[in-house]
């Protein structure tokens, strides 16, 4: 554990880079907050569409039409049959007169039309909704199918298509995000590692007489380390900064998009921060040794 | 270039002649990627002695210190220093052995942008003294090297020579029981060179072991007590005199004495073979 000189000394030695680099370090950081900006900005993007996606898998709900010639007591049975289904929520009985009144009004002005027909041509049916966990199309699917086969069931109408496809593009653009946040993780640690590694070139004369007078290796390191994070750390707050700009300007024409809470931004910081804890440690595997070069 | 560490130690080979040892070679090979730099090479040194290791450019003397400090590890044989044996040397472990070396080479490798007081203290931060102690042992060592007035000015306000003693003063702060200098006069005139000489020898007398590399004759003939001989990797001799003659002048062998009394000078001194 360091005592009190050593931790003034790494503390200054740590920011030196700063100070003796002020250029290199300076575009550094703003490469890599570019960088991280685009990674921030994708991770953004696959949040609000997984926030549309859940708002879609709401609506996901089946619409079970009933045979006309079924008496009524024997409709009324189906309802705690598709109550006792696990994952349905709630069951909501519309009746072909319910249907028709909704229908017309609907139909608005062209209701009248609905006077020329000589009888009620909608069944009654039973709206069925989903809990939370069951939301998915597979799902769903798999309880339309087992509903499909009651003899009392004429037809059952399932909103799937839009959902199935909104599921599609979302991992999609879940994959590709990931790999270009792939990219976009070896393109930041390898700009810090080379910054990191012209502060260990700068400073091969002090590093040299470090280990000639029995300094540990965690004892030189710590100041690269330490410069490491800082510039990752400087680096996701200016990322999330133009983010939080760019949020703002676009929020106004994207109602409702969702940005990142307080806890997903110091996340993303900290995420900064062990990149460049990374690259530093990437750039001093191979240039620090115990050798001293005598 | 790497050097491979020898797969077990040389046997009980290395086991010191005498307790009081604190260095010793044991058929030292040492190769460097496609060249040998040392071969069979076999010593002893002990505590407080004084020793020349001398020899052409090239003919393995840094390499000795190399190994010394492990810098480098032998390919064959066994190097032993303050009983830590290379061949079983956790690098985990360095740190701590070299804590127990004093550096100091021709080109003083002092920290440009520092001040004298700062370079000294620099070598006891690093080892994690307190600040208090710092300041004391580098008020210490300062005084010793008679440096202590020009404690505030950086290495490039001061002359070859006060560099030097920059780097003794910082090579000794932590009171180490070895001080290498690899060709610390090398740099300096002569009158300069028998300052640096002195305060190795002060060093010396107060019991730490010096291990002194240089290609000159000169200062070998005139204050080798004990003298190793390096030629191509080979120790040619080892070779001890009873007496030195301290006060004798570098300058005066050097500019005002012919070549034969030179030599007669360094032979007036009783010479022996090493027994180590």
């Amino acid at each position: 554990m360091p005592n009190r000189a050593q931790m003034r000394y790494l503390a200054a030695e740590s920011l030196a880079g700063f100070r003796r680099r002020k250029l290199t370090t300076g575009v550094t950081i703003l490469i890599m907050a570019s960088a991280l900006l685009v990674l921030a900005a994708l991770t953004l993007v696959t949040l609000n569409l997984g926030a549309v996606l859940e708002s879609a898998r709401g609506g996901l709900d089946l619409r079970v039409y009933l045979r006309d010639d079924v008496p009524a007591e024997q409709l009324a049975e189906l309802r705690p049959r598709l109550l006792a289904i696990p994952g349905v929520d709630e069951v909501a009985w519309i009746d072909s007169e319910a249907a028709l009144a909704e229908f017309r009004r609907q139909l608005g002005d062209d209701a009248p039309l609905l006077d020329l027909l000589d009888r009620n041509p909608l069944p009654s049916s039973y709206h069925v909704t989903f809990t939370a966990g069951a939301r998915d199309p597979q799902s769903v699917r798999a309880i339309r199918d087992e509903v499909a086969r009651w003899a009392e069931v004429s037809e059952i109408l399932f909103n799937q298509d839009w959902v199935e496809a909104l599921e599609l593009w979302t991992f999609r653009f879940q994959m590709a995000s990931l790999v270009v946040g792939l990219l976009v993780f070896l393109a930041a640690i390898f700009v810090i590692s080379n910054t990191v590694k012209l502060t260990i070139a700068s400073s091969s004369r002090i590093i040299q007489i470090q280990k000639l007078v029995g300094a540990t290796n965690a004892f030189i390191r710590t100041p690269f380390l330490c410069e490491g994070m800082i510039q990752g750390l400087l680096a996701g707050i200016l990322a999330m900064t133009l983010l939080l700009v760019c949020g703002r300007l676009l929020g106004a024409s994207l109602g409702g998009m969702v940005f990142f809470t307080a806890a997903q931004t110091a996340g993303f910081v900290a995420f900064c921060v062990l990149l460049g804890l990374i690259g530093s440690w990437a750039a001093m595997r191979k240039y620090l040794t115990l050798r001293s070069d005598i | 270039m790497a050097t491979r560490r020898p797969d077990r130690p040389a046997a009980a080979a290395g086991a010191p002649p005498d307790s009081r040892t604190i260095i010793s070679f044991h058929h030292v090979d040492l190769q460097y990627d496609d060249q040998k730099a040392l071969a069979d090479v076999t010593f002893s040194v002990t505590n407080g002695e004084f020793v020349c290791v001398t020899g052409p450019s090239g003919a393995g003397k840094s390499s000795i210190l190399r190994l010394i400090a492990m810098d480098a590890f032998p390919t064959r044989g066994q190097v032993i220093v303050r009983g830590m044996p290379a061949s079983r040397m956790n690098r985990s472990r360095i740190p701590e052995l070299r804590r127990e070396i004093g550096f100091v080479f021709q080109d003083f490798r002092l920290l440009e942008d520092r001040s004298v007081e700062a370079n000294i203290a620099f070598a006891q931060l690093v080892v994690g003294q307190p600040h208090r102690l710092i300041m004391q042992n580098v008020t210490r060592v300062l005084t010793q090297v008679g440096l202590y007035d020009k404690r505030h000015r950086l290495p490039c306000q001061l002359s070859g020579g006060e560099q030097q003693r920059v780097a003794i003063a910082r090579a000794m702060v932590n009171s180490p029981k070895i001080l290498l200098a690899d060709e610390p006069t090398g740099n300096l005139d002569p009158a300069t060179a028998q300052e640096i000489i002195d305060l190795l020898f002060r060093v010396n007398d107060a019991g730490t072991c010096v291990f002194f590399s240089t290609h000159d004759h000169e200062i070998v003939k005139t204050f080798g007590q004990r003298v190793l001989v390096v030629e191509g990797g080979r120790l040619r001799s080892d070779e001890r005199r009873r007496a030195v003659d301290r006060t004798a002048s570098l300058a005066d062998h050097m500019y005002r004495a012919p070549a034969g009394a030179a030599a007669g000078a360094a032979g007036s001194a009783r010479r022996e073979p090493a027994h180590a």
